[in-house]
């Protein structure tokens, strides 16, 4: 299947807040109640369209676990997106949530998308963090943030989509280098000098190498 | 007349002051001029007036024009009267020309009209301050020249005029006198003695050789103008780039080509003995002899205008040049500055830096090569969907559909990582310490040497023994890594493949197939190595033997399996060409089913070297 960019994402946050739940439900569609500790880090990959163009997200499931931290930390390199989950039913991942950002931060690219995702929406019950303290914090870090619910599917689809479209549009501003692969996006193979759409910058790149000869 | 014309040299002369050559040939002219108007109750010295007249004029033109010598070319051919300009000089030339023109010919209608040309620089005011003043002044020295060949002869205000340029040019010669005694030009004037004896042939040579003595002197009076402003390495760079400058003017900026100087000369070699007459031969030795005084060297007609032309060109060059040079450096200067602070944001010392680019440098990425080659076969296969053609089966695709890639990405990073740790230890380490701690790193590093053995010595794998055989690696192993995947695909794939049921598959299908299984389980095995790398990461208590040997044990096997289904897949395609008949189609397949195995098991051995610092890392 081609596409007309990859991006790369990882998904960050406590251990048991959903992090793998999220991306079956994304890409399988399917919620498995009992899932397996993730070793180190696993993959998903699902294809999206954004205004018109086919976009293949690949997707990097980190480990929650601490004894993985180090690891997974030398994963973050090269991620246009990130999902930092906590689970709204557990207070102390959400107090985690600093700790996770600086790491993110530190370990990845600076125009790197970040997305607070407050799972578990479904057990409203045992709700311990308010939607507004997720609001404020997201609004305080510069983060995009959205409540989601890996069972019922709900807004699981917009956290992924809504993180893409966002770095599409950082793409558009030019704010992301789409040659450099450390950003974490790739031009599909479609993309290629011989894309009618591109050659106009090819050519205009051509001339302008002719000129300064 | 007179307070503007020596106005027009003290401001020329101002602006002279810091170029000593230019002032060598400011000097030169006035001195060509005093000479001429001292001897002018005598005889008219045609020549000297033309030399000065034709050094200033050309002069003034390749300054203020860069087409001037083509200029100078045409109107030699030219007759002046043509000329379109209608000014005041144009009229008091003209009766110049009148006569000289007869005993001069071409010659001096070249003077008069590049004259003309000097004043219409001028009055269109088109050049800038400098320019203006070299040409005015110029052009006050031609109208005296020319009055003084019509009929100015006995003009008292001109010769009281240049009296007082004499007597000025006294003083320049004075306080320039060490400049001319160390100046290359000197070796010039011995060629006077040629000049007058008219051999042209000769003449041309002491051109040529002047030409070369001449630029060795500009080479000269770069470095050193140079030395004092910048460094060393900057004054090098600076003399090759005025060098090339040089060049580039020799051929580039109108400059009359040897062969035109030479037939100028012949020209003018023509034009004197026209006008040879026993008492103008004694003037002219006199002329020369003082010219010869005074250090200026009687120069023929193109190279007196092609030097003087060239120096003036040059120094503007030279300065454009060097501030060129000098900002150049400056932003390189910041460029490199900034690239340096960036690079080391947050990586003080640039040990992350400079360890990934050692890694880099020392073998290329695995995944981006299959991820190049992936995206190239799916740009293929595009074009071969439009076309309507099958679409073939692609190894890289399938083994990213299986989510190898990813793995080994990730193998790779991890990999990356624990080199980054290797090498940064190794700093700290030295002496006795590092010495060891090299030796402990290539043991295991011998530890890991897969030998090429007994790939074809089993024939058949039984099921147990494989598993067997991965039992006990993984359990050696000592992490809590599930191998189920791996035997479960692999049982897939056996189980397919011997209850094939030919009739259902054309050979493509099964070549396709046949691929798709191999990249699957490559995919399970490079995912295998990713999760062992990263449980042996996190696992508390080491044993770096074990662990070597159990993974070598573990590549062995998978590779066996590899060949084993490669084996067994092409035995089915060479069955189907028997019951199709279609030998030679199949034959290809065949070659690539056996191809992509290969590749298969190289991907799951480099998956294996990948892992060589993640056991490295345990050990020290």
């Amino acid at each position: 299947m081609s596409y007309a960019y990859l991006f790369k994402y990882i998904i960050i946050g406590d251990t048991g807040v959903g992090k793998s739940c999220l991306l079956l439900q994304f890409t399988d569609k399917r919620f498995q109640p009992v899932h397996d500790l993730t070793i180190g880090v696993e993959f998903g990959a699902r294809m999206i369209t954004i205004d018109g163009k086919q976009i293949k997200l690949q997707i990097w499931d980190t480990a929650g676990q601490e004894a993985f931290r180090s690891i997974t930390r030398s994963y973050y390199r090269g991620a246009a997106g990130a999902l930092l989950v906590y689970d709204i039913t557990r207070r102390e991942t959400f107090n985690h949530l600093t700790t996770w950002l600086e790491d993110a931060r530190q370990h990845s690219n600076s125009n790197m998308v970040i997305m607070l995702i407050g799972n578990k929406s479904d057990l409203e019950s045992r709700r311990e963090v308010k939607k507004e303290e997720g609001e404020a914090f997201a609004r305080e870090h510069g983060l995009v943030f959205m409540e989601t619910s890996a069972k019922t599917a709900a807004n699981v689809e917009e956290a992924f989509i809504n993180t893409a479209k966002e770095i599409y549009e950082k793409i558009q501003e030019g704010v992301f280098d789409i040659n450099n692969e450390a950003n974490g996006i790739k031009i599909g193979p479609q993309h290629s000098p011989t894309n009618p759409s591109l050659p106009g910058a090819g050519g205009q790149g051509g001339s302008q190498g002719g000129g300064c000869c | 007349m007179d307070t503007s014309d020596s106005e027009h040299f003290e401001s020329a002369d101002e602006e002279f002051n810091s170029d000593t050559e230019d002032k060598n040939v400011k000097t030169k002219t006035i001195s060509d001029t005093s000479e001429t108007l001292k001897l002018k109750e005598m005889t008219i010295s045609e020549e000297s007036i033309n030399v000065s007249n034709v050094k200033e004029v050309s002069t003034v033109n390749v300054v203020s024009n860069d087409n001037s010598c083509h200029d100078l070319k045409r109107k030699n051919v030219k007759p002046v009267v043509r000329n379109p300009t209608a000014d005041k000089s144009d009229k008091r030339s003209k009766p110049g020309k009148l006569k000289l023109g007869v005993k001069l010919g071409t010659k001096i209608t070249s003077t008069s009209c590049n004259a003309i040309k000097c004043d219409d620089v001028e009055d269109s005011k088109l050049k800038s301050n400098y320019d203006n003043k070299t040409s005015s002044s110029s052009k006050t020295n031609i109208d005296d020249n020319h009055k003084t060949c019509i009929s100015a002869l006995k003009d008292i205000k001109n010769e009281e005029n240049l009296q007082k340029l004499d007597k000025r040019e006294e003083i320049v010669l004075d306080e320039e006198s060490n400049m001319w005694a160390d100046d290359e030009w000197e070796p010039i004037s011995s060629t006077d003695n040629k000049l007058t004896n008219k051999e042209t042939n000769e003449t041309n040579k002491t051109v040529q050789n002047n030409f070369s003595s001449g630029w060795g002197g500009w080479g000269n009076w770069d470095v050193t103008s140079l030395l004092s402003t910048a460094t060393m390495g900057v004054t090098t760079i600076t003399n090759h780039v005025s060098q090339g400058l040089t060049t580039v003017l020799e051929s580039g900026i109108g400059v009359p080509d040897p062969e035109e100087l030479a037939r100028l000369n012949k020209m003018e070699g023509k034009s004197k003995e026209s006008i040879e007459v026993d008492e103008e031969e004694e003037e002219k030795k006199e002329v020369d002899s003082k010219n010869n005084k005074s250090g200026v060297p009687d120069l023929t007609f193109g190279l007196g205008s092609f030097v003087s032309g060239v120096s003036q060109i040059t120094k503007l060059v030279e300065s454009t040049g060097n501030k060129v040079i000098s900002s150049g450096l400056d932003t390189l200067e910041t460029i490199g500055k900034k690239t340096m602070e960036v690079l080391q944001e947050g990586d003080p010392g640039l040990k992350k830096k400079r360890a990934f680019l050692k890694i880099d440098a020392d073998k290329p990425v695995l995944s981006h090569i299959l991820r190049e080659a992936k995206e190239k076969a799916e740009q293929e296969n595009r074009l071969a969907e439009e076309k309507h053609v099958s679409k073939k089966a692609n190894y890289e695709t399938l083994f990213d559909d299986h989510q190898g890639l990813a793995h080994l990405e990730a193998l790779e990073m991890l990999s990356r990582q624990c080199d980054i740790k290797l090498k940064t230890l190794l700093e700290s380490h030295s002496g006795a310490d590092l010495i060891e701690m090299q030796e402990t790193l290539s043991q295991i590093k011998e530890l890991c040497e897969l030998t090429d053995e007994d790939e074809d010595e089993k024939e058949e794998l039984d099921e147990s023994e494989i598993k067997e055989k991965i039992e006990t690696a993984v359990t050696e192993l000592n992490v809590s890594i599930s191998y189920n995947k791996l035997m479960s695909t692999w049982k897939d794939i056996s189980h397919w493949l011997e209850n094939l049921d030919l009739n259902l598959y054309s050979a493509a299908q099964l070549h396709e197939e046949s691929i798709n299984i191999l990249a699957q389980l490559t995919a399970v095995a490079v995912e295998l190595f990713h999760k062992t790398g990263e449980l042996l990461l996190i696992k508390e208590h080491r044993s770096t033997v074990d662990e070597a040997d159990s993974l070598v044990q573990l590549t062995t096997t998978m590779t066996t399996l590899i060949s084993d289904i490669a084996k067994k897949a092409s035995n089915k395609l060479n069955e189907k060409a028997t019951q199709s008949g279609s030998k030679d189609n199949v034959n290809q397949f065949i070659t690539n089913v056996y191809f992509e195995a290969t590749n298969s098991s190289s991907y799951i051995k480099n998956a294996f070297e990948l892992l060589i610092p993640v056991l490295q890392v345990g050990a020290v």
